[in-house]
């Protein structure tokens, strides 16, 4: 489903990727892991779209489809979501509106109908409830005055509505309370599927607790440096990223 | 206006007109908007603008001033303040216009609708006596040029909502100069939707005169081509424990220009006055402009004012997060246009009017995007 070839990225002329291969099938969850700086997050905004990341090498593709040359709403049709770790905050657009307007654009771009307002709030309604999202919070503007835990319960209920084919989870748990965490976990724990396909990109060992990975990739420096089966995580847990890093270099 | 209205004032602004002239840029409060050119040869003119009231609600009152012998309480009122060269003008060239009363106590609950057409000078009177409330809801028609001298008396405990809607207006010249006065209690709810003009503005100068007087001003512009929105504002608080708010939002493209000039005096000994005000413009192009320019004046103790401008361009996270979603780009980005704007819009009390507004503004802005 993604095939990541020899990808090399720069920010502001500055190398932060330099040489990422990965192939993730559907029904597969990875896990990326890796310190501060390892170029994380630079791989999940590449992914979706973000303006500013020059690919100097390498492809990406999806589905076989070149994925690089698609805007990011062309790829969110296409079913690639990015779970963010910064979820932005937009006053003046309560999150019901944000979610019919996205979710009627996505299906508007592969050829369906709208769906009405009554429809959409059935749907969303059906998927907040065990995320713990109110209707209050459906109601407010975006992300606005929303906690930590709130606006990534938000970006899970998302992925619940859009039903993309392949989702990155860019450090889902920072900032969530083992509660939150765990309330997360089982909200993505749902929706795995053998037609979709997750990345989950995080610094620490604990959320592959709740999500266990098929696979792990370690990335510093903007290579992957080791790659494993979900033991890996225990070992880096163990040992740190030090370890497995100085090994490889 | 009647000639026997109030010859004295009418001398005196004539006066006032003919020492200081059509106002142009070199002259502070019309930097931005220089109505000597805008309005070229033509100059002035002493023609007289139309007014037209829609279904007079019951209970509301109306004098032509154009008619004789007006009432007492159009006697009391009429051409009492003269706030600057334009409203003198208004008072001197024109000789008709119209007097609206809402007797003491009388809450109307229908709108009134009050339009200004045509070509000219017009001037409007509107008293709402002790404790009487009323939603005011006044359209702008296009013309090559028109100056409206307002007058508005808010009563002890008197309540005003007033909406204006200044439709897109080509090549039109249009001035309006409205002042406001509210009594003790009082409260003046103002909203000011404009879409420009060749030259467009709207100059209010109101007057905080008894305790727990209250003015609420917003406005929202949307503006293309190169069509120019200026709205002035001169709040004075002339008493104590009042009250005011402004917030200006304004969206700007191509080589238009939005104006926005805030003046909030605090008067010698009215303390716990009260104030906010905030505008904020948003460019869409290199070749927009935005001149916004808060000012206060404080000659009081124990005083809360709070002034802020901005000018930016769309938030690229916020315009990434949607197209993320599935949001194409230029939805994406009428979508952040209209909240952007939107907290101005909720100021409008009145909900089919606020409707309006933000179809006006849609319109407007999927033009403008």
């Amino acid at each position: 489903m993604l095939e990541i070839k020899n990808l090399h990225v720069a920010v502001d002329g500055k190398e932060i990727l330099n040489g990422v291969t990965l192939s993730v099938r559907p029904g597969e969850v990875h896990a990326i892991m890796g310190p501060n700086g390892s170029g994380k997050s630079t791989l999940s905004y590449v992914l979706a779209g973000r303006a500013g990341y020059d690919i100097t090498e390498g492809s990406i593709h999806y589905n076989g489809e070149d994925l690089v040359e698609l805007s990011p709403e062309e790829r969110a049709a296409k079913g690639v979501f990015l779970a963010m770790q910064y979820p932005v905050e937009i006053p003046g657009v309560t999150t019901m509106t944000f979610l019919k307007t996205a979710l009627n654009a996505q299906r508007r771009a592969r050829g369906e109908s709208d769906l009405d307002a009554v429809a959409v709030l059935r749907l969303v309604r059906a998927k907040a409830k065990s995320l713990n999202v109110s209707e209050e919070m459906l109601k407010r503007a975006l992300n606005v005055g929303f906690s930590g835990g709130e606006k990534k319960r938000l970006e899970i209920l998302q992925m619940a509505v859009f039903e993309p084919k392949l989702a990155i989870l860019d450090e889902t748990d920072s900032g969530l309370d083992i509660d939150a965490l765990r309330l997360v976990a089982e909200g993505v724990n749902v929706l795995r599927d053998p037609a979709r396909a997750m990345l989950v990109i995080t610094h620490y060992q604990r959320l592959l607790d709740y999500i266990v990975p098929d696979r792990i990739h370690v990335l510093a420096k903007g290579r992957i440096v080791a790659e494993g089966g979900k033991e890996l995580a225990l070992e880096l847990e163990a040992r740190g990223y030090e370890h497995i890093v100085g090994q490889a270099a | 206006m009647n000639l026997a209205l109030n010859l004295d004032r009418k001398a005196e602004a004539a006066a006032i007109v003919h020492s200081h002239g059509v106002p142009h840029r070199r002259i502070e409060e019309w930097k931005y908007s220089d109505l000597k050119a805008a309005l070229g040869e033509q100059g002035l003119g002493a023609v007289v603008a139309e007014w037209l009231v829609g279904d007079l609600p019951n209970g509301v009152e109306i004098f032509d001033l154009a008619q004789p012998n007006p009432p007492v309480w159009v006697m009391a009122h009429v051409g009492r303040s003269i706030q600057n060269v334009m409203s003198a003008a208004s008072l001197a060239l024109s000789a008709g216009g119209v007097a609206l009363r809402v007797p003491k106590g009388a809450a109307i609950a229908d709108p009134l609708k009050l339009d200004f057409t045509g070509l000219g000078h017009v001037r409007a009177l509107l008293v709402l006596e002790e404790s009487a409330s009323l939603n005011l809801l006044e359209g702008a028609g296009a013309a090559d040029f028109r100056n409206v001298g307002f007058e508005i008396v808010i009563g002890a405990g008197a309540s005003l909502e007033h909406v204006r809607i200044s439709q897109q207006a080509g090549d039109a010249v249009l001035v309006e100069e409205a002042n406001v006065r509210i009594a003790a209690g009082g409260r003046y709810r103002a909203h000011f939707a404009g879409f420009g003009s060749k030259l467009s503005r709207m100059e209010l100068e109101i007057a905080l005169e008894g305790a727990g007087a209250q003015a609420h001003l917003s406005g929202v512009s949307v503006l293309d081509g190169k069509r120019h929105s200026d709205v002035t504002t001169n709040v004075i608080h002339s008493h104590g424990d009042t009250n005011s708010t402004q917030l200006f939002k304004h969206v700007v493209g191509a080589q238009a220009r939005a104006v926005y000039q805030g003046k909030v005096t605090v008067a010698k000994g009215a303390n716990g006055s009260d104030s906010v005000q905030t505008a904020k413009a948003l460019l869409l192009g290199e070749t927009a402009e935005a001149d916004l320019k808060p000012e206060l004046e404080i000659f009081a103790d124990d005083v809360k004012c709070a002034h802020g401008a901005a000018v930016g361009d769309l938030d690229a996270e916020q315009l990434f997060y949607l197209r993320a979603r599935g949001i194409p780009e230029s939805e994406a980005r009428g979508l952040l246009l209209h909240a952007f704007l939107e907290d101005a819009v909720e100021e409008i009390a009145n909900a089919d009017q606020r409707e309006l507004v933000r179809t006006e503004l849609l319109a407007a802005l999927k033009a403008v995007a």
